[in-house]
């Protein structure tokens, strides 16, 4: 009687086996390309938004799948970093560089069929100010009026002349709206752009169908997925397993050796606008002098930062400006050369033997390992590092950048065009020069030489009295499938230019 | 009968508020400015503390508690500060698909522990009973989430047989809804299988010793058959107990795999949600969570008293 239960038993146990064997069995299958060329994309991207109104919620994710693809400007950046037209066809500038003249392109319609026309800009700008509460409404403080001439004219006349605004124009506040389509701005947005938003899931994915009645040229893609992940191994492991066609914007670079190998895919590295930057509290006890803070420039070997954080992927740049900006100073990697010693000596010049000082990091991993290589640097010049990480953003965002509680933090600065931002006296750096913050402001109204001038100035005097330790420039690495072409390299504004991407 | 039910709902009925108050304070006191996350780097002072006034947050606790308790108790979850949708249809979406998840994961884990529980049992003194008491041994030992990455790597990386993760929603597309549903159930339910294979296993020990046992096979059955006859529905009553006990580590088990896997459900909105601060939907999702384990809790007292005519009684 033994040998039925044994049989009874192994059948069960087969039995499982073969059904789980069975489901395992079922492939995933490709979608055909038989002739068909194919038309889909699907993009591996971390940051997820939360809802789809980039004109009251803060952060990147918004602008990154919207800006470009479902919401066009009157201008726009292009891969390069240069300035080029989108819904205006053509501008001129007055020579006192006060009054804008914009040529629009005719015969444009929002994805809700309502014409796009002077009247729509002077609607959507003039909307930014009192109904924008995030993504820098500030930015187009210089405008003074906005009139729609024609329907095809519009003219902006600004207060003071300003070199800057028209770059931000190509960012979120440029953004065109129709004055029927802001009604529920955080499902449903409504723009001129080649992309409307077929459906919208927080923490999963965007999906995004080319617009029927776009009024420029029709993209390649007809669909594209933005789908959101948290970890960046199953980012890279869906790119793996062909679930994903593309990772726009790596963030644990270790994991791109094994693509590198691999002729399935491409390797694209380019600029980011990304800071990592040793944030110092210049207002705070321990550094308020510039010696302390000279002395955290020469400690660091920002090299070896890059080394251990960014698998030595990046670029040491020394100052807030990457490359890709016109007033990039290659010579200021070299200020502050690695120089324990040189550390030493300007501590014991400012009485600051045995310093213990307030480290207050995001609970991000880049800010976490580089951390511990700057802690390990610090200690080796007498500074006592204590490295707290808070929660990102919730807990850094009050404690460190809203009520300016520490010493030293490590964050990257994503923000395009930021160096004059971080030198205003209000913001958590806590820099207060009023030289350079006047020739932040001479540069802005100045003619566009004296302007790059005038920045690289500026840029070099907060660099010389180490207003921060500028770490390096964050890689901007996109990993893709073999085939794909147009993949956008750089990115020098917030948005993921789609309209560039074919097979 | 009546008396056990009816006390369990009482009990049931206070844990929930309790749970509720709890997770109320709990958020009340986390650092972290709602407003802020949601303006960003940009905003001033003033912006943020007009948008704490907009989002409600400057009112005391106590009249948040009741505001937020009071629409819940009629169905109402509120607004997410965050998406500015109501969130009950979020959490019912998340939950639907967490749901899924860990039920597929238990049936796989019963499906693979009572029959390797059943048969290291019986085969005790031989050496494959040894070996396969081993290998449950080493389910028990690796976690949830190296499981699940040791899967994507085989099948999805390496084989290219299954996606690495993401959902796909049963009524959009079944067979996709399978494919992406394999890996994380086996992840999540590998360790709980093992888990209760080892418990499967002591619980037909026990019950093989016994005296209805011996009964049972003097009257002239075998072992199999007494097994089936008599003994399961004994060994049963400890392996439900600790399977109760489990579907809360599944729950728990389940928000680990849903990063793993990138899966939208309750555990990943939870993570999510906190992350932004927003408030309202943790509160709504924490309540759901707990509301669930109490009502699977509640489920299987039920069932014991089916299963077992001694447990009936009011003792």
């Amino acid at each position: 009687m033994r040998a039925p239960t044994r049989r009874t038993i192994l059948a069960s146990i087969t039995a499982t086996l073969i059904a789980s064997l069975a489901l395992v069995g079922c492939s995933t299958g490709t979608a055909s390309t038989d002739g068909e060329p194919d038309t889909t994309l699907t993009v591996g991207l971390l940051a997820t938004p939360g809802n789809l109104d980039y004109t009251t919620t803060a952060g990147a994710a918004i602008p990154q799948a919207l800006l470009y693809n479902v919401y066009e400007g009157l201008v726009k950046l292009d891969n390069d970093g240069t300035i080029i037209s989108l819904l205006a066809k053509s501008w001129t500038v007055s020579d006192d560089g006060l009054v804008y003249d914009f040529v629009l392109n005719e015969g444009v319609t929002f994805s809700d069929g309502s014409p796009f026309t002077a009247d729509s800009v002077k609607f959507s700008l003039e909307r930014v100010k009192d109904n924008w509460t995030a993504n820098g409404p500030a930015y187009l403080d210089p405008i003074a009026s906005i009139e729609a001439i024609t329907d095809t004219d519009a003219r902006i006349t600004l207060s003071i002349p300003s070199n800057g605004w028209l770059f931000n124009m190509t960012g979120p506040v440029g953004t065109m709206f129709t004055e029927a389509g802001i009604a529920d701005l955080a499902t449903a947005p409504v723009g001129t752009g080649p992309y409307t938003v077929r459906s919208f899931k927080t923490g999963d994915s965007l999906v995004l169908a080319a617009s029927a009645n776009y009024w420029g040229e029709a993209p390649y893609l007809t669909d594209v997925t933005l789908r959101y992940f948290t970890d960046a191994t199953a980012q890279t492991n869906a790119l793996l397993s062909g679930d994903i066609n593309l990772i726009s914007g790596i963030s644990q670079f270790q994991l791109v050796d094994q693509f590198k190998s691999n002729s399935d895919y491409q390797v694209l590295e380019g600029a980011s606008t990304g800071e990592v930057t040793l944030s110092i509290n210049n207002a705070s006890d321990a550094f308020s002098d510039v010696r302390v803070r000279q002395a955290v420039m020469y400690a660091i070997d920002r090299q070896a930062v890059m080394d251990t954080v960014s698998s030595g992927y990046g670029l040491l740049i020394g100052s807030m400006v990457p490359p890709t900006d016109p007033w990039y100073d290659a010579e200021l990697a070299d200020l502050y050369p690695y120089d324990p010693a040189q550390a030493t000596d300007l501590l014991a010049a400012a009485g600051m033997s045995d310093l213990t000082v307030a480290f207050k990091i995001p609970n991000l991993p880049y800010a976490v390992a580089g951390a511990q290589v700057v802690k390990a640097q610090l200690a080796e010049v007498g500074i006592n590092a204590e490295v707290t990480a808070l929660e990102f953003p919730a807990v850094w965002l009050d404690e460190v950048f809203a009520d300016h509680d520490y010493d030293l933090s490590l964050i990257m600065h994503s923000e395009p065009r930021d160096v004059s931002v971080f030198a205003a006296p209000t913001y958590y750096a806590g820099y207060d020069s009023p030289a350079v913050m006047a020739k932040f402001a001479a540069a802005d109204a100045a003619d566009p030489a004296a302007y790059v001038a005038l920045m690289k100035e500026a840029t070099r005097t907060m660099a010389e009295e180490a207003s921060a330790n500028w770490l390096y420039l964050q890689p901007a690495i996109s990993l893709a499938d073999a085939d794909l072409l147009g993949v956008p390299k750089n990115t020098p504004s917030l948005a993921l230019d789609l309209s560039t991407i074919a097979r | 009968m009546v008396l056990v039910i009816l006390r369990r709902i009482v009990v049931f009925a206070t844990t929930v508020v309790v749970a509720s108050i709890v997770t109320f304070l709990l958020l009340a006191i986390l650092p972290g400015n709602a407003a802020r996350i949601a303006l960003g780097v940009q905003a001033t002072e003033a912006d943020v503390a007009a948008q704490a006034t907009a989002m409600g947050l400057d009112r005391p606790p106590i009249v948040r508690y009741l505001d937020w308790i009071g629409h819940v108790l009629v169905g109402d979850f509120g607004t997410s500060t965050v998406s500015r949708q109501p969130i009950g249809p979020d959490i019912a979406d998340a939950l639907g698909i967490t749901v899924i998840l860990v039920l597929t994961s238990v049936v796989l884990a019963l499906l693979f522990a009572i029959p390797f529980g059943i048969l290291t049992a019986v085969r005790q003194r031989g050496p494959d009973g040894a070996i396969l008491s081993g290998i449950s041994q080493i389910g028990v030992a690796v976690p949830g989430f190296l499981a699940g990455l040791l899967l994507v790597t085989l099948f999805a990386v390496t084989l290219r047989w299954l996606p690495a993760g993401g959902w796909v929603d049963p009524a959009d597309d079944f067979g996709g809804f399978i494919e992406h549903l394999i890996l994380p159930a086996i992840a999540l339910g590998s360790v709980q299988g093992a888990v209760l294979s080892r418990y499967v296993r002591s619980a037909v020990l026990d019950v093989m010793r016994d005296d209805f046992m011996r009964t049972a096979r003097a009257k002239g059955l075998g072992t199999a058959r007494a097994l089936f006859r008599h003994g399961l529905r004994n060994a049963a009553v400890p392996v439900m107990t600790v399977l109760d006990l489990q579907i809360a580590t599944l729950l728990i088990g389940a928000v680990v795999i849903e990063r793993v896997f990138s899966i939208p459900g309750l555990g990943s909105l939870l993570l999510d949600k906190v992350a932004l601060r927003d408030l309202p939907a943790v509160q709504g999702i924490v309540l759901v969570l707990v509301v669930f384990v109490l009502v699977l809790n509640f489920l299987v007292d039920l069932a014991f008293t089916v299963i077992d005519p001694r447990l009936r009684s009011a003792s």
